[in-house]
């Protein structure tokens, strides 16, 4: 299955103190499961192999949230819970980068045990991060209070990529890419108005993920 | 007067005391004993960076009591017995009851934040040394493993918390680094061999 979908956020964003934002979402998707993970456990994870970015754990938390508040019927696991559970064999250095490590990794009796208690069926890796992309405009402020405009950029591009743990396989893709431009014009007081760039992306990754994992959407 | 000095604080170097919580490793342990000593170095260590301008400040990061915290967690996971030593031991001055000691040195350790880079993360780098002594004090094996921890940005993080937050990374990574390879050290494989004992297999 391949789906994009595109999303303008803009009008009525502006209305509510918030900036423009676009988003689009690519899924490919191999082998979703049929009636859901039932009592079985994922786990988000992002990856942290990049020098000069780091995927968000706050991201990372956010979409998490979105899919245990879209069917509360899935578990997922707290990444720093997970990540301390089976420490040291998931930290930048050690995580496996193929479906296929996982063999060797479970090859160690007090980690093949700790996975079956956890019951992790699924393992998704969440690589990518925000960044600002320039701004403009200028703002002096003095006791009288502030003057001027600003604005700038965010761009958010993330990939998920789904690990089946039973079949040691990637069954599904996701990429979402956000940008937005926020505004912060000041008459005495600034008002700010943010576009919501990361919590687009959030959104657009989180939907896509629980209608992978979950049987009710 | 307090605005003052509040001003003069404000102008003195940034300082972190790395503070973090650091898991046990999930390791079948090696059937050894073994003795843990820390020179004052290494349970005091500090890392102090003088700024090069006056638009930069400089930098104090005291990783001591951490790195004591995340070695003795890690090593009684990794040993089925660990012993802290009060006195180093030499050549000629045995050590009984111990199968080997393990002294670590931190040789160096680097930072960067934003305002260096212009990338935005806040990193620390690491480079131990280790020596691995038998119980009469005689070397087993010496090697030298570095570690790297990054934290990126934040809203409403200050440079002294992400600096934190990278070291203990740092210090994670050196759990991991440790932990992984300790037994491919080739003198320390040669040693395991000799006393019988075969590692656990290898993770990824």
């Amino acid at each position: 299955m391949r789906g994009c979908i595109r999303t303008l956020l803009c009008g009525a964003g502006l209305s509510l103190l918030g900036g423009c934002v676009t988003a689009t979402v690519d899924e490919q998707v191999y082998n979703a499961p049929t009636a859901g993970i039932g009592d079985d456990s994922v786990v988000i994870l992002g990856r942290r192999h990049a020098s000069d970015y780091e995927t968000e754990p706050d991201f990372v938390r956010c979409v998490g949230d979105y899919i245990q508040s879209g069917d509360n019927s899935i578990t997922v696991i707290d990444e720093l819970e997970f990540l301390n559970a089976v420490y040291p064999w998931f930290e930048p250095r050690t995580a496996p980068l193929h479906p296929l490590d996982i063999e060797r990794l479970l090859k160690q009796k007090p980690v093949a045990e700790k996975m079956a208690a956890l019951r992790v069926e699924y393992m998704i890796w969440l690589d990518g991060s925000t960044e600002r992309t320039g701004g403009s405009g200028s703002m002096t402020c003095s006791l009288g209070g502030c003057f001027g405009f600003g604005t700038w950029g965010h761009d958010a591009n993330y990939e998920a990529t789904i690990w089946d743990f039973t079949d040691k396989a990637e069954v599904g893709h996701v990429n979402t890419s956000a940008s937005g431009q926020s505004y912060m014009p000041a008459v005495i007081v600034p008002i700010p108005i943010i576009a919501p760039v990361q919590g687009t992306a959030c959104d657009g990754l989180g939907q896509q993920l629980l209608q992978f994992l979950s049987s009710e959407h | 007067m307090v605005a003052l000095l509040g001003l003069l604080l404000a102008c003195g170097p940034a300082q972190v005391v790395v503070q973090g919580q650091f898991p046990a490793p999930l390791i079948e342990p090696l059937p050894l004993t073994l003795g843990v000593w820390y020179g004052d170095d290494f349970a005091g260590h500090e890392f102090f960076d003088e700024s090069k301008s006056r638009q930069e400040s400089s930098w104090i990061v005291s990783t001591g009591a951490a790195q004591v915290q995340m070695w003795d967690t890690l090593l009684a996971g990794m040993f089925t017995r660990v012993v802290q030593l009060q006195t180093r031991p030499r050549p000629g001055q045995p050590t009984p009851g111990v199968d080997a000691v393990f002294i670590p040195h931190v040789e160096e350790l680097q930072y960067a934040i934003p305002a260096h880079t212009n990338v935005k993360v806040y990193e620390i780098w690491m480079r131990y040394r280790f020596d691995l002594l038998n119980a009469s004090g005689g070397a087993i094996a010496e090697w030298g493993m570095t570690s790297y921890g990054k934290t990126p940005t934040a809203f409403l993080q200050s440079d002294q918390d992400a600096v934190n937050l990278a070291a203990v990374m740092a210090l994670r990574d050196a759990g991991a680094n440790f932990a992984a390879n300790f037994t491919r050290v080739p003198a320390i494989a040669q040693w395991l061999d000799e006393k019988g004992i075969l590692p656990a297999t290898e993770a990824p």
